[in-house]
């Protein structure tokens, strides 16, 4: 239930493309983790619609625009991705407090995407050349490909796993 | 004290109601003391209308006037593969309705499905009002966390012909893990395996004290345990080809005579190790001839007929973890919901996929209704004792040029939540863009689900790219969309709450409303007709107390998607990919993960139709009274003030902002209870 008043919620709402997301949690910009979660659970509690049921529809309303501030605040804080991206947006003061989901995609989204393209242009190249030789039945063309795309992206887990199954004989 | 408000599992072969106050949760039982009823609709050749267990048996002696199973089909296209594979198995007939929806026709009469599912569900409230002795208003209705919006809305909307204010619409895992942590101050992640009757869902949750906060969840709304059933038809029906030369298929009563034959064997098989399927007299062949059927199904056979259907669900679930970015050795407990769950076969795989005990404290059957219930119970007394941080289940996406759709809010983002993009256009001097919203996983546009377009005109007339046009995304805590467009410069704008093209348009939903077909149903738990009558009549005016203006009128009428023009654009569709790959496609995606991108423009092109002869405006006109309610007005009030203090204090305001200063466009329609303001895409022609 919300305990904050209606007046305080107007207000908020009048400043809300004022406040940039750490004021919206109301955390420093140093908050660990934990903290942004913590922080994320007690103002839903304040502003999720489930917890304004009771007030007028102009004051749900309201309720519903911070909410879902908060959520974004919540989405782009937890991840330390997302969340370095807005670090660097604020520092450059351009007066605007937000940033859109989709312009820093979550990290463990992209690790996983990067990974099964390649992280580097010529990675990918000879990753493509791979997968091309793969197809044509060429298993030498593909292992060499993998090795080369290997070199570039030494970490990259799902080069190593498909250069092993390349190798194993019978692997299609 | 607050009136009582009701949480009811819709399910796809069941539903079950509860309801719950303070700590106490009650599953009600019918007359009979049956804690679920079927999900059936039985319409008597007199007209009378039954639901439920009582309808459950006319499944064999009047199949063509029998409706089950009719979740599998609520929400969806009549184009759309599941509504083919229903037309296979369905004895009753399901036709075409009115912008490629789906229609049950039964006795001259054709019903949509949230009809339909609303006779259930008015079942459901009046069993309730029998056991409670009060009258029910209001009810959280749960559906499988994977539905899309259009599926959402369809079932909002049966509510809503019940007779019942549905409060929210509840993901059926995120109800389950409620039922099971409420009141026990955990802390803990659990995963909810839910396999239901036509739907399979995976919910990874955290439980921490009082608060449930989805991780992630996904699910396969092709695939439940009716499909195992299926398997024991075919191992049957394929027999009795090869031994008796007759296919049952083609025999409406001998297949449902067989159907519930291999439902029967399959809960056999959820306590014994062998069941005997035996059909006496299954047909009569054409000698006049009488066949029966019996056979053995072992629970070893009947594993190796499952097994592709149960490892189905665990790459369901790896991408649930791998979206929660955990590993099965972080969770503290895994809880089953759903009838098929009783079967030894998939508890063991369960089991061993998550490498610990499933949880045996909750009835797989009724914790989804439990949960509905007490989170109903919360919202009516504003009770903190439970909180809900839910997720949206798929990726929110827009159609851009090339045949592409862009994706704008993420699967597994909290909800709610609102997200802008900038666009622009694709042609110099172009008038009007076409948005199309989809939900889905595929950058192919046409690979997703369609959920609505509209056409967006009223912009400023320039060059290619020189115009700004911001589509902001809504998804409310229902996880249902609406979508807005404003071009910052003029002022135009237009918005709507997507409806489905697949489910009522708002006209519909009146008739329906008015003509009430869910109170011809006879109930054995309540036969007061008069005070379904004033109920009724109370929904009624309720639901007709805002007349849309002509204006709004119109702007639907041009918003119709109409057969040709839908075709048209699947067709332009394909063109414009094949186009794509050989220009530069990849120059319009925006996905770019270059950091750059923070500073520089983000704009795409639309995908156009710029021959085409174009319709008038469509934007409504914000200054009509009738068509504004207090919110809007007061929203309004508050952004005229931002306006003035921040023109003066941050005149710079750039795009990325809904509400950025110096845009003229900034009322906010979005307006889920009186979502009959703003909807209409779906009108019919």
């Amino acid at each position: 239930m919300s305990s904050l008043l209606p007046l305080e919620i107007q207000a908020l709402v009048k400043i809300l493309d004022e406040l940039d997301y750490y004021q919206i949690l109301h955390l420093e910009p140093d908050a660990a983790q934990s903290d942004v979660k913590k922080a994320y659970f007690t103002t839903s509690r304040s502003f999720h619609p489930d917890a304004n049921r009771h007030l007028d529809a102009a004051m749900r309303s309201a309720c519903m625009r911070v909410s879902k501030r908060v959520t974004e605040a919540y989405c782009v804080l937890r991840d330390p991705r997302r969340r370095s991206a807005y670090n660097a947006r604020r520092q450059s003061d351009d007066g605007n407090k937000r940033i859109q989901l989709a312009e820093a995609r979550a990290s463990h989204v992209t690790r996983d995407r990067e990974e099964r393209q390649g992280k580097t242009a010529q990675g990918r190249q000879f990753y493509q050349k791979a997968v091309q030789c793969k197809q044509r039945g060429d298993t030498a063309g593909t292992v060499n490909n993998l090795q080369m795309a290997l070199t570039l992206e030494p970490g990259n887990a799902f080069f190593k796993q498909q250069l092993a199954a390349a190798k194993t004989p019978g692997a299609v | 004290m607050a009136e009582r408000a009701i949480g009811i599992d819709l399910g796809t072969s069941n539903s079950c109601v509860a309801s719950a106050s303070g700590s106490e949760v009650e599953v009600l039982a019918n007359a009979f003391g049956e804690k679920t009823s079927a999900s059936v609709v039985f319409f008597a050749e007199a007209g009378a209308i039954t639901v439920g267990n009582a309808a459950r048996a006319n499944v064999i002696h009047d199949p063509e006037h029998t409706v089950s199973s009719a979740k599998r089909l609520i929400g969806r296209y009549f184009f759309s593969e599941e509504v083919k594979k229903a037309q296979a198995v369905c004895s009753y007939d399901i036709i075409e309705g009115p912008s490629h929806g789906v229609r049950i026709q039964v006795r001259d009469e054709a019903f949509s499905l949230p009809e339909i599912s609303a006779m259930v569900l008015r079942e459901m409230k009046q069993l309730a009002e029998t056991r409670l002795g009060e009258e029910i208003r209001s009810a959280v209705i749960t559906v499988p966390a994977y539905f899309n919006d259009n599926q959402r809305q369809a079932t909002k909307d049966a509510g809503k012909i019940a007779g019942l204010e549905v409060m929210r619409i509840l993901n059926e895992p995120t109800a389950a893990a409620l039922a099971y942590g409420f009141g026990k101050g955990l802390d803990q992640r659990v995963a909810v395996y839910d396999l239901g009757g036509g739907t399979f869902d995976i919910s990874i949750l955290e439980i921490g004290q009082d608060i449930f906060e989805v991780l992630s969840t996904c699910g396969d709304t092709f695939l439940g345990g009716d499909d195992f059933d299926d398997r024991i038809i075919d191992l049957v029906a394929d027999e009795f080809v090869q031994e008796e030369g007759i296919n049952i298929r083609n025999d409406p009563y001998a297949l449902e005579k067989l159907k519930m034959a291999a439902e029967a064997a399959k809960r056999g098989l959820s306590v014994d190790d062998e069941v005997e399927i035996r059909i006496p007299d299954v047909l009569t062949d054409g000698d006049g001839v009488s066949r029966s059927i019996e056979r053995t199904i072992t629970q070893e056979e009947f594993s190796s007929l499952v097994t592709d259907l149960i490892r189905r669900t665990f790459k369901v679930c790896d991408e649930a973890m791998q979206q929660a970015d955990l590993t099965v050795h972080d969770l503290d407990g895994v809880i089953l919901v759903g009838g098929p769950t009783r079967l030894p076969v998939i508890r063991q795989a369960v089991e061993d996929y998550f490498q610990q005990q499933a949880r045996a404290d909750v009835d797989p059957d009724e914790v989804v209704a439990m949960g509905a219930a007490i989170h109903a119970n919360s919202l009516v007394n504003e009770s903190a004792e439970s909180f809900l941080l839910d997720v949206t289940p798929l990726d929110l996406r827009i159609g851009v040029a090339a045949g592409l759709a862009e994706p704008v809010i993420e699967r597994n983002t909290p909800v709610p939540i609102e997200q802008s993009r900038m666009f622009t256009t694709f042609s110099d001097f172009q008038e009007t863009v076409d948005i199309r919203v989809y939900q889905g996983d595929s950058r192919e546009a046409s690979s997703n689900e369609l959920l609505g377009h509209f056409e967006f005109s009223g912009f400023k007339k320039a060059r290619r790219g020189e115009v700004n046009i911001e589509v902001t995304f809504e998804i409310n805590a229902d996880g249902i969309v609406s979508v807005k467009a404003c071009d910052p410069d003029t002022g135009a704008q237009t918005t709507t709450s997507i409806t489905l093209s697949s489910g009522l348009s708002h006209q519909e939903l009146q008739t329906i409303l008015e003509e009430n077909p869910a109170a011809r149903v006879q109930t054995e738990s309540s036969p007061d007709e008069a005070f379904q009558a004033i109920a009724a009549d109370r929904e009624i005016q309720a639901s007709t107390g805002v007349d849309l203006d002509s204006s709004d009128a119109a702007a639907r009428e041009s918003l119709v998607v109409s057969e040709r023009e839908d075709r048209d654009f699947i067709d332009e569709d394909t063109l414009l990919e094949e186009i794509g790959e050989q220009t530069h496609a990849d120059e319009i995606i925006l996905d770019d993960n270059d950091l750059e991108l923070l500073d520089g423009d983000l704009t795409c092109e639309m995908d156009l139709e710029p021959e085409l002869p174009r319709a008038e405006l469509l934007v409504p006109n914000p200054d009509t009274g009738a068509s504004r309610t207090a919110d809007e007005v007061f929203v309004d009030l508050v952004e005229e003030e931002v306006h003035k203090e921040e023109a003066v204090e941050l005149p710079s305001e750039t795009q990325g902002s809904s509400d950025a200063p110096g845009a003229p466009e900034t009322e906010d329609l979005f307006d889920h209870e009186n979502r009959n303001l703003s909807e209409g895409l779906g009108e019919d022609v």
